[in-house]
């Protein structure tokens, strides 16, 4: 298994924080059109549309309370939008058949699962249902906890119930992998192993990933695009490389008696508090440099700054 | 499939109906027991008086006890279901929900079945020992409503259970509640022989009732 892992794993170019260049199909994975949904008075999205082509490892991220999880419960049919519809590999949301959700691995938010169940009896149960099931993916991830086969897991602590979560899904073989928070509880040596074994996954072929997670440097080694989430719906979505080639940080420095820069369509979100000041911008830096001087004239512009994905992402969405 | 269906029911009942079965022996055992001391203090006439002159029921401790039965298996089986959402799960099984309902409710209702058909031939048996064939039978007969308690009580905690909206679930349960306590306006011997096929076929309409709690709960507008 581990010669899998280390074959898949030697394809990705870390370097440069890129998934392997895989062949894109030209069909779409999931589909949303023009959803619009709302709780209560608040509306959560207005005529939201993205498309995941199949192939590709799409993360969705924002901020808590953005509607990451609600947008997977519209997307599995689970909750019906005010308007627009979803598809699903082909299908309408809410007339999923039973052969393609058999495609589907869905990961619940916060690891849901029967957890009245031991380790054994839980694969067991699930083992009928997949006709691809493939149960020594499923036993070499959780044999690794050294825990009895017989334990329960309602006795597990969040981690481990993650992994037993995450080993069905992977057992189950699907074309297409929705996983929300898939990090929560994971610790620092089975999030990478859980990231190995999902590059071993994508390296069969064929395979799409849409998954949401607050640890937002994994997606550096393993999404091929970003859909940032904002609040009210509005989304950004992008090639992860373009990205990281297009989304820049720059210091400045900012007189005591001066105004901070406020964001408009070339500064994205100004940070005060960060030492040093520093704003984010799509611009390049004589671009940013020349709106400032004609808008902020006091304000000195320094050097870009190298980020992290996760630097980028706070830059973009904001600290609050 | 199915088998991994049964696995999972069977794990949640498995206590649950262990400790029915307890309770279930216990009760007829009791009911022995005081049937027993009856003839012991009293003379046989006297309790045949009271039994079949002033019709009053000798077996009235088993009374109410499917219906608790029927509503603690539809706990012990859709309670986890409900719990944190895990309905969902099934839900995405790759199988049709409503068959994946209705196989839920066959196991819960085939245990069900099994502890009244032991209640039945425990009262059967029972009156038996003292009372002739005839009148143990008819106690079988008078208590079949009960039994029939049983199947509504936990249909009625079942739709209640899957179903998402909350007044929805209190008119299920306000509605089964009025038909549970339907069953039990007896005061004497066999007083339902008439009217249980008509009660027996309303009690089924529960079967495609089921369904529709589980369609709106994967379909529902909101959570």
């Amino acid at each position: 298994m581990l010669v899998v892992f280390r074959l898949a794993c030697s394809q990705i170019d870390t370097e440069h924080g890129m998934s392997p260049v895989r062949p894109l199909p030209p069909e779409s994975a999931i589909e949303i059109d023009a959803i619009t949904h709302r709780y209560g008075q608040r509306t959560l999205y207005r005529n939201l549309s993205l498309t995941i082509t199949k192939g590709r490892v799409v993360a969705l991220l924002g901020k808590n309370g953005v509607g990451k999880t609600t947008l997977i419960r519209l997307l599995m049919g689970f909750l019906r939008p005010s308007s627009g519809h979803c598809r699903v590999l082909g299908q309408d949301s809410h007339a999923l058949s039973p052969a393609t959700r058999a495609r589907i691995g869905l990961l619940f938010e916060g690891h849901l699962t029967q957890d009245y169940m031991s380790i054994a009896q839980i694969e067991r149960y699930h083992r009928p249902f997949y006709p691809g099931w493939r149960a020594e993916l499923y036993y070499d991830l959780v044999d690794r906890m050294g825990l009895s086969r017989n334990h329960k897991i309602a006795q597990m602590s969040c981690g481990q119930r993650s992994q037993v979560v995450l080993g069905l899904i992977f057992a189950q073989n699907p074309e297409l992998m929705i996983l929300d928070d898939y990090s929560m509880g994971l610790d620092a040596g089975y999030r990478r192993l859980f990231l190995d074994y999902l590059a071993a996954y994508l390296g069969e072929g064929g395979k799409t990933v849409f998954l949401t997670s607050h640890v937002v440097q994994d997606m550096e080694v393993l999404v091929d695009e970003v859909v940032f989430l904002q609040r009210g719906g509005e989304i950004l979505q992008m090639p992860l490389a373009e990205f990281r080639h297009s989304f820049r940080c720059f210091a400045f420095s900012l007189p005591a008696s001066a105004q901070p820069p406020a964001a408009d369509a070339i500064i994205h979100n100004p940070d005060v508090f960060a030492r040093p000041p520093r704003l984010y911008s799509f611009a390049e830096r004589d671009q940013v440099a020349r709106h400032l001087a004609a808008r902020c004239p006091e304000i000195a512009l320094g050097e870009e700054l190298p980020m992290t994905l996760e630097d980028a992402f706070i830059g973009l969405t904001g600290k609050y | 499939m199915w088998q991994a269906i049964l696995l999972k029911e069977w794990l949640k009942l498995r206590w649950t109906l262990a400790a029915l079965l307890v309770v279930h022996l216990g009760l007829l055992a009791y009911l022995g027991l005081a049937l027993r001391y009856q003839f012991q203090v009293e003379h046989s006439e006297m309790i045949w008086y009271w039994a079949f002159e002033l019709r009053r029921l000798l077996h009235t401790p088993l009374q109410y006890l499917p219906a608790v039965t029927g509503a603690a298996l539809a706990l012990a089986q859709f309670g986890p279901e409900r719990l944190h959402g895990r309905f969902r799960l099934s839900l995405h099984l790759p199988v049709r929900a409503d068959l994946l309902v209705w196989s839920w409710l066959a196991v819960g209702a085939l245990l069900g079945a099994a502890l009244s058909a032991l209640d039945a031939i425990g009262l059967y048996g029972l009156i038996g020992l003292w009372f002739p064939r005839e009148a143990a039978a008819s106690a079988v007969l008078t208590a079949l409503p009960w039994l029939l308690a049983g199947w509504v009580a936990y249909c009625g905690a079942t739709l209640a259970l899957l179903e998402p909206a909350w007044p929805r679930r209190l008119a299920y349960l306000g509605v089964s509640l009025a038909f549970v306590g339907l069953l039990f306006q007896e005061r004497g011997y066999q007083e339902y022989d008439l009217v249980m096929p008509a009660l027996l076929l309303l009690a089924l309409l529960y079967v495609p009732a089921v369904i529709l709690p589980a369609h709106r709960y994967r379909h529902q507008a909101s959570l």
